[in-house]
């Protein structure tokens, strides 16, 4: 039968999920910490004169291996969007991504020798700094905010939170026309502002203090209060609807921030890549220009 | 019929839906209430918003009848009378009432001309869920960023190096390529810290000597460059490989800087370390079958004995010879001092010292610094001085004249024959007779109350000259006692002394500094006291240094590397040991000819 | 006195003017009876602007008519204007109502009332068939309608849709889609819940009833119309309501009642069965012809030639050769003896017994989709483990079937006229079992659409296969070396039973000895826990239940129930005891296989007591994903939402190594305990798509995948058929720029599918990109896989197969 029968040439799983970081059962975070103890015992073990530094023939040792790593890891962006045939996964290149990409802390702060100052060399290692520590707050976000959005977001996609929010502004069109104009003047300030607007801070937080939608929402709530509540007033209905409407824009906005944070890191992460790799050529340029 | 009024809505799918309602009333009601005859679903609109009336004369006229009014043709207003047939654009909230007239009938076209709502217009998803609308693009950060960095640490460097590339000096302040400066210079080359062309004059090209040699004019080679490649030791497999590698960067071998390390932090520049030399020498006759050099790797386990220069036979010039102390040299200076008989602290020399220690600030006895005084810079000592040293007891004085002592003239033995003729032409007899002169002490020694010393002539018959000169000149005589003299031939009163030679520096290889070794007494080091004669060289032997010297890694009170006594680029000065800064004699012209030559 | 016409045409479809321009061609007097006001209303009521495919592309188009793949109007322009140039004589708004009288003298009563004489007919109405009227009072009225082109174009109006299938839902649905149009929309449907609509369709109809868009009456019937008004009978008594329009939906007779009235005999009772036709298209009933999709040719080219043949026909050209003649000759060429086609055929006929039964034009039909070939003796026919959907038949010599892998020398053989390859029948299996030739043998390898062709207008062929299969499958599922004859009783007392989803076939604490064979789909078994139903395992297609109930005389001891649709073999328990004891050997392997299960069993029980959430968990999973069709799937899609970080990437990757088309949507679909089940296909075990592809494009694939080749048409049909929704009519993008100008540049949309805005921009106006159906295929040939899978960069993406994921290993794994 097809399915027993062997898949020929196929990426098959065994039945359950394994994700980037425990990948073939920590595969690349042995071999990163291999390289990073080997990095750090020839340190201590070779001794260079007068003292070690980035232009002594260890240092050039490492440097090599840091920037063909640093190479190597900005590949990703290729690997991650060009589909080629072949058994690789992007799973087991994002998983070694993370793990080699630790282990530049270790050789490229072994390759500096502990000097820095206020010079093109540092920059490259600062910057390489940067990108790594961006990166390691990225695998904290992959790691915690997926569980958080799957559970936000229970089965409605993005088009239907949009959808919904469409009909049910439609539907407050329609329910707030009996009303008086104070009345109506909320809910128009309602449909008017767009409820995701605002900077990237406010989506991030999650703040939205000027909603419309929950001044709208609380001030109706405040006068049927004050009203003896009967069925067929327009205006439980305009709450109601409100209350929904409400409701929509909370989950949407949590999917806002939530998507957001997911993705914010790599604006830094990937801008920086590319500086860092300028700074590399400068650096290495320059060692060589000044030999 | 006076009123059609046509609404026109659209459908989602762009489908526009025109709705006709004619009406037969003079007057109609625009609002939001279903009511009105112009209803407009429109929460910006009142319940019952404005009234049109048909006049007469077939104007219309619109009221407002509640709080906010409504534009016609743009201007907002609560009034306003219309002729139809002109027609006109009415704006309630976000419904444009356009007026028009069809066959004597007022047309009044209403149509919704602003989206319900915000979100029912067309959005961009993807614009919405990324952030790509809030952020700056990755792609333009990542250009601007690298552009920048490179323009300001690639572009702008190479830009300044070029603009002083044939420049005689550069400006002072501030230069781009000392972005690239991978540490600050050492303080001796401090001066340089914006100037990199003083050094790296050549793109690409590694930092030659002549780039050092344009200031350090004055440093030697080590030894003849081939001869020196010989002593190199072979390279084992990773020396070998790095060479190789070096080369294919090209970094020749054998540059100032391979020592020389510069970038490496302020302070002064490091001292070379032992093993720039032992790689070479501790087997150096292996590779260098014909060298004199003798092995030496560590001074505390492998050097070898010193060889001082001595003088071993006398003469002008004298004839000198390293020898090895092991072979107890003895040296031929001319001069018959006996150490022992000085520095006691017993015999008649002692005493004299002290009853003339008020006069001269001697001691109970005699000491070294009596005699041997330091050169200003205390590493070595001045040559003696006989009349600042010997005349306060060896006088040569010969007659008395009131209370001035006439004396011979030291130094000068013709001068001495003359002067004991002459005193003898001069009314000799009877001074001779009277024994006014050429009494008392013979030497120092037998002593008689406030009578000063005379030159001694032995026991002589003082009725004539050439007798006292000759007896002058000979054993017993004044001259004698310290110098060696020639005799001259029968008949010639040619009387000679033999010139005295002071050797001042004899470890001629190495640097040895008195001034280093304040904190030792002269003894601990120089046997002077048991030496009887002048030629005995009283240099201690290595074993004596070895009992505080070891090698640069032993753990001797001073572990000491080559370096302390041997410069790499010998010269008679002490070991090279940078603490000037040498920014003052630069000259910048010179470098560039300098490396002109070097490269072709 | 009306003129007697020599040809009377009946439907203006592609076989009805192609007929009608021959005739007129040829000067035969004739009338080509069109039911609307226009030709061919099928190919009229595309959506503006298709592109009309022309399948088959080997089959050379005989007609008067041209006819070549193109846009919709054009095609109907040029049909419009030949058959003007042909002085074709139409007439329009005539409705067929009945056919009397003989061969030489036929009269059609039209509904209007006119009749029209002719010496012969031509039937080529296609089967769309007549929509079902409304029975009640006023259903004659004028405002009662059977189709709707255009739901935008009514506004304001109470619209009264009858009947709630699909296209009555989708109707209302259209009517009410846009508040602007403010129409009262009401959907009526006779039962209380909605049965034969897709699940899709009755999703959005419920959200529209709730929104207040449309309302929705159940159990309830019209009873009388009148202008402006109609009458319901409700659950809660009579309701008169405003009315202005009324849709009727309320499904389609097929026009079989109607041709069987003229005195048409059809193969069999079977719904997809056709009517008994002659080589030149001859009816059972001398003088009526029957062509087109009626007579079995969906396809436009098949239809256009048949009409142009059966006139030539009916003009006494029986020389004709049929147009399928060179294809048919060239499969018949390598065959040894100089035989005709026409001998050929007659030898496969009578010497294969499933083939009999089929009529010379059939067996044409069925040696289009099949293949005759010449094996030599011990040449291989097909490997074990080979992936294949067809079945072989033997016309001549014999072949032997290797039963075990091992053992070479373990040879059955099978005989002329017999059948081999049947499993491949249930598609997607692979061989069970490799088979060469005997001798020198003829055996023709029937393609599973024939096939499947064959079994619905054969009922004899039906049974015989069927039969075969079971017997087969029986053998191959018990092995311990049973042979046929030890199954005779066991096979008498067999039937099959199919069962509809989550339905029971053993209920655990029952009575019951009858073994169950589980020939389709698939099923779960379930145990009562604490009080619980606790999902103990899941049994693919080709596994069997009841053994412990027979063996240890208990009662049942677990439920099984079909997870899908499923067909199980029933073996009768008396029977199956008997052949125990016959055989030892069988007993003791279905000993083993029991006390497995049994440890299973004990082991899940073992946990519920120490972990019970746990099996709780793992349970309502299992019952999850069964609800979501894993049950009938064999490879799924499946995302861990605690690692998926929502990049899309998977969406991307399939875009790009499909003509820069999606064929998955991540985001849709369920999602239970963080585990998501995207829209994406899950390579059925018996796809809905595949029911009713024309072209019959849909195949599975080597690895099992389901896909759809190139010779697709663009119907709609399987996106129709598919209740996961994975499949989407598009047309291939615009070629994207390169990957790294997009990198650096931004040039072009970037990876993954391009927005329709951008394709619109940058589409090349001179080639029309016809829109075909897609779906994921596994990304079979391409070397590593599905790309979905492979593009995950955290691993949350797996494809699996149903019975890998709901194992108790993932219990274990989670119990920790």
């Amino acid at each position: 039968m097809a399915r027993q029968a062997a898949q020929s040439g196929r990426v098959r799983s065994d039945g359950t999920h394994e994700g980037f970081l425990r990948h073939e059962n920590f595969r690349w975070l042995k071999i990163a910490t291999i390289i990073s103890l080997l990095a750090i015992v020839s340190y201590l073990l070779i001794d260079v004169q007068p003292r070690h530094n980035g232009g002594s023939w260890f240092g050039y040792t490492l440097g090599t291996i840091g920037v063909l790593i640093i190479l190597w890891l900005s590949l990703i962006g290729i690997r991650k969007r060009k589909m080629s045939r072949g058994h690789w996964s992007l799973k087991a290149w994002t998983s070694a991504h993370v793990y080699l990409g630790l282990s530049l802390i270790v050789i490229g702060t072994l390759h500096t020798g502990f000097q820095l100052g206020w010079n093109v060399h540092t920059l490259a290692y600062v910057l390489m700094m940067i990108v790594i520590l961006s990166g390691v707050w990225g695998i904290s976000v992959y790691a915690t905010l997926p569980k958080v959005m799957s559970a936000n977001r229970d089965q409605t996609t993005e088009a239907q939170m949009l959808a919904s929010l469409r009909s049910i502004d439609r539907q407050l069109h329609d329910a707030a026309q009996p009303l008086d104009q104070n009345h109506a003047e909320l809910v128009r300030s309602s449909l008017d502002q767009d409820p995701f607007g605002g900077g990237i801070i406010r989506r991030m937080a999650n703040r939205y203090p000027a909603c419309k939608t929950r001044k709208a929402h609380d001030e109706i709530l405040l006068i049927m209060g004050s009203q003896p509540g009967d069925k067929d007033d327009p205006l439980e209905k305009v709450g109601s609807l409100l209350g929904r409407k409400r409701a929509i824009l909370a989950r949407t906005r949590k999917h806002l921030q939530l998507k957001s944070m997911l993705e914010i890191w790599l604006y830094l992460h990937v801008p920086l890549t590319f500086a860092l790799i300028a700074a590399l050529v400068a650096h290495i340029v320059s060692v060589f220009f000044y030999w | 019929m006076s009123f059609l009024i046509r609404q026109i809505s659209r459908t989602s799918d762009g489908r526009e839906i025109i709705r006709a309602y004619p009406h037969d009333l003079r007057e109609i009601i625009i609002g939001r209430d279903a009511s009105c005859e112009i209803h407009l679903a429109d929460l910006a609109v009142e319940l019952r918003h404005a009234r049109l009336t048909l006049q007469e004369n077939g104007k219309l006229d619109v009221v407002a009848l509640a709080g906010n009014g409504f534009e016609v043709d743009g201007s907002k207003t609560s009034q306003a009378i219309i002729d139809p047939a002109g027609g006109a654009e009415l704006r309630f909230g976000s419904h444009l009432l356009v007026i028009s007239v069809e066959d004597a009938v007022v047309v009044i076209t209403a149509e919704r001309i602003e989206v319900l709502s915000d979100s029912t217009q067309e959005k961009d998803e993807i614009g919405l869920f990324t952030l790509r609308a809030l952020m700056p693009g990755r792609r333009q950060m990542a250009w601007a960023l690298s552009i920048i960095i490179l323009l300001a640490l690639l572009v702008w460097p190479i830009q300044t190096f070029y603009n002083y590339q044939n420049a005689e000096k550069r400006p002072a302040g501030f230069h781009a390529d000392s972005l690239w400066s991978s540490g600050s210079l050492s303080s001796s080359h401090a001066g340089l810290g914006m100037d990199c062309q003083s050094c790296h004059t050549e793109a690409f090209v590694a930092v030659p000597d002549s780039s050092c040699v344009a200031c350090h004019d004055d440093v030697h080679d080590h030894a003849d460059p081939k001869r020196l490649k010989l002593a190199k030791a072979p390279l084992n497999w990773d020396g070998k490989i790095s060479r190789k590698i070096a080369d294919g960067f090209n970094r020749p071998e054998g540059r100032c800087v391979e020592c020389h390390t510069e970038h490496e932090g302020a302070g002064p520049m490091e001292e070379t370390k032992q093993q720039f030399c032992s790689s070479c020498h501790t087997d150096m006759d292996k590779r260098l079958t014909d060298t004199k050099i003798a092995n030496a790797g560590d001074f505390g386990t492998a050097h070898p004995q010193f060889k001082p220069e001595v003088i071993t036979a006398n003469g002008s010039p004298p004839k000198r010879e390293r020898i090895s102390l092991d072979q107890k040299p003895v040296e031929d200076s001319g001069l018959k001092f006996p150490h022992n008989i000085h520095l006691s602290n017993t015999n008649g020399v002692a005493r004299m010292a002290g009853r003339m220690g008020k006069q001269f600030g001697f001691g109970q006895a005699l000491d070294c610094k009596d005699c041997h005084v330091k050169t200003p810079d205390g590493v070595q000592f001045q040559p003696i001085d006989m009349e600042q040293s010997c005349a306060m007891c060896h006088s040569l004085g010969i007659e008395k004249i009131g209370d001035t002592v006439r004396t011979l003239r030291h130094g000068d033995p013709k001068m001495v024959v003359a002067d004991i003729r002459a005193f003898y032409r001069a009314g000799g007899p009877y001074r001779v007779r009277t024994q006014q002169v050429m009494e008392g002490r013979k030497r120092p020694g037998d002593y008689a109350r406030s009578q000063p010393y005379y030159a001694y002539f032995g026991s002589v018959n003082y009725s004539r000259a050439d007798s006292a000169i000759r007896s002058v000149f000979s054993k017993g005589g004044a001259c004698y006692d310290c110098h060696t003299v020639i005799a001259p031939p029968a008949g010639s009163d040619n009387w000679q002394v033999q010139k005295v030679y002071q050797t001042s520096r004899y470890m001629m290889k190495g640097w040895f500094d008195h001034a280093a070794h304040d904190t030792e007494t002269c003894s601990s080091c120089h046997a002077a006291k048991q030496s009887g004669s002048a030629s005995e060289l009283l240099l201690p032997g290595i074993k004596t240094c070895r009992t505080c010297h070891g090698g640069e890694a032993s753990n001797a009170d001073v572990p000491s590397s080559c370096a302390m006594c041997h410069s790499f680029h010998a010269d008679d000065g002490a070991p090279w040991v940078p603490k000037f800064d040498m920014t003052r004699k630069r000259d910048l012209s010179k470098t560039r000819i300098e490396n002109d030559k070097a490269r072709k | 006195m009306t003129t007697q016409y020599r040809v009377a045409i009946i439907g203006s479809g592609p076989a009805g003017l192609s007929a009608a321009s021959r005739a007129a061609v040829l000067g035969l007097t004739h009338v080509l009876l069109e039911k609307t006001d226009h030709l061919s209303d099928t190919i009229y009521k595309y959506q503006k602007g298709k592109h009309v495919m022309a399948t088959p592309s080997q089959l050379v188009l005989r007609s008067d008519v041209d006819f070549d793949a193109g846009k919709r109007e054009f095609i109907l322009d040029t049909w419009d204007s030949q058959t003007g140039d042909h002085k074709v004589n139409v007439r329009y708004h005539s409705e067929v109502k009945a056919i009397e009288g003989e061969q030489g003298s036929f009269s059609l009563q039209m509904t209007d009332g006119a009749v029209i004489e002719a010496e012969t007919v031509i039937l080529a109405i296609g089967t769309q068939g007549n929509p079902n009227l409304m029975r009640c009072d006023g259903g004659g009225l004028s405002h009662i309608q059977y189709t709707l082109d255009d739901p935008g174009a009514y506004i304001d109006e109470h619209i009264a849709v009858i009947g709630a299938g699909d296209a009555g839902i989708e109707n209302a649905l259209g009517l009410a889609a846009d508040p602007e149009q403010r129409n009262t929309v009401t959907i009526v449907n006779r039962n209380a819940e909605f049965t034969t609509a897709k699940d899709a369709n009755i999703k959005a109809l419920i959200a529209a009833r709730d929104t207040g868009r449309v309302i929705v009456r159940t159990g309830t019937t019209p009873t009388l119309v009148e202008p402006g008004f109609i009458t319901y009978d409700t659950p809660d008594g009579e309701a008169k309501v405003k009315c202005d329009r009324i849709i009727a939906r309320m499904g389609s007779a097929p026009p079989r009642k109607f041709i069987e009235s003229c005195g048409v005999e059809f193969t069999s009772e079977d719904r997809v069965a056709f009517p008994k036709l002659s080589p030149s298209f001859e009816s059972t009933k001398q003088g009526i012809y029957v062509i087109g999709a009626l007579a079995g040719y969906p396809l436009i080219k098949h239809c256009m030639n048949q009409g142009y043949d059966v006139v030539e026909f009916i003009n006494g050209n029986n020389a004709l050769k049929p147009a399928d003649e060179p294809i048919l000759e060239a499969k018949f060429k390598d065959l040894p003896g100089r035989k005709s086609v026409e001998e050929w055929l007659e030898f496969l006929r009578s010497n294969i017994t499933i083939l009999n039964g089929l009529t010379p034009l059939q067996m044409r039909e069925f040696m289009l989709d099949s293949e005759a070939r010449l094996y030599r003796a011990g040449e291989t026919i097909f490997e074990r483990n080979d992936p294949g959907s067809s079945l072989f038949s033997i016309a001549s010599g014999s072949v032997e079937v290797l039963i075990d892998a091992n053992d070479p020398t373990k040879i059955v053989p099978i005989n002329t006229g017999s059948i081999f390859g049947e499993v491949g029948l249930i598609s997607g299996r692979r061989r069970g079992a490799t088979i060469r030739a005997g001798e020198d043998s003829i055996c023709v390898e029937i393609s599973r659409t024939a096939a499947l062709k064959l079994q619905s207008s054969v009922p004899a062929a039906k049974r015989a296969i069927e039969r075969i299969a079971t017997e087969r499958q029986l053998l191959q599922l018990f092995g311990s070396g049973l042979v046929s004859s030890d199954l005779t009783e066991v096979l008498d007392n067999s039937e099959i039973q199919t069962v509809s989803a989550g339905k029971p076939v053993i209920t655990e604490g029952d009575e019951g000895d009858d073994i169950f064979i589980i020939r389709q789909g698939s099923m779960i078994v379930e145990k009562k826990v604490a009080g619980k139903q606790v999902f103990l395992s899941y049994l693919p297609a080709g596994s069997y239940v009841g053994e412990m109930a027979l063996i240890g005389n208990t009662r049942r001891t677990a439920t099984v129930k079909a997870a899908v649709k499923s067909e199980v073999i029933k073996l009768d328990g008396a029977a199956f005891k008997a052949l125990l004891e016959m055989k030892p050997q069988l007993l003791a392997r279905i000993k083993s296989d029991m006390a497995s299960r049994q440890d299973l069993n004990a082991f899940i029980e073992a946990k519920k007591d120490s972990f019970s959430s746990v099996v709780d968990m793992y349970s309502n999973v299992a019952n999850f994903l069964v609800e979501n069709g894993m049950g009938e799937a064999t490879d799924v899609l499946l995302i861990d939402e605690t690692l998926c970080v929502g990049c899309d990437n998977c969406e991307k990757a399939c875009a790009d190594s499909h003509e820069g088309l999606s064929r998955l949507d991540r985001e849709a679909g369920r999602t239970y305990a963080h585990l998501h089940v995207p829209t994406s296909c899950r390579h059925c075990e018996h796809p809905h798509c595949m029911a009713d592809c024309p072209p019959n494009a849909i195949h599975r694939g080597p690895d099992g995948e389901v896909f759809i080749d190139d010779t697709c048409i663009g119907c709609g049909n399987c996106q129709r058929n598919c209740p996961y929704g994975v499949i989407r009519m598009e047309a291939e993008p615009p070629k994207k720029p390169g990957l790294l100008s997009w990198m650096m540049l931004g040039m072009g949309p970037g990876p993954g599918e391009p927005s329709k805005k951008w394709s619109y921009k940058n589409a090349d106006p001179n080639v029309a990109k016809p829109k075909k159906a897609i779906k994921c295929d596994m990304c079979s040939g391409i070397d590593g896989g599905p790309a979905c899978v492979r593009a995950c960069p955290t691993g949350a993406a797996i494809r699996v197969s149903p019975e890998k994921f709901l194992t108790v290993a993932r219990l274990e794994g989670e119990g920790g």
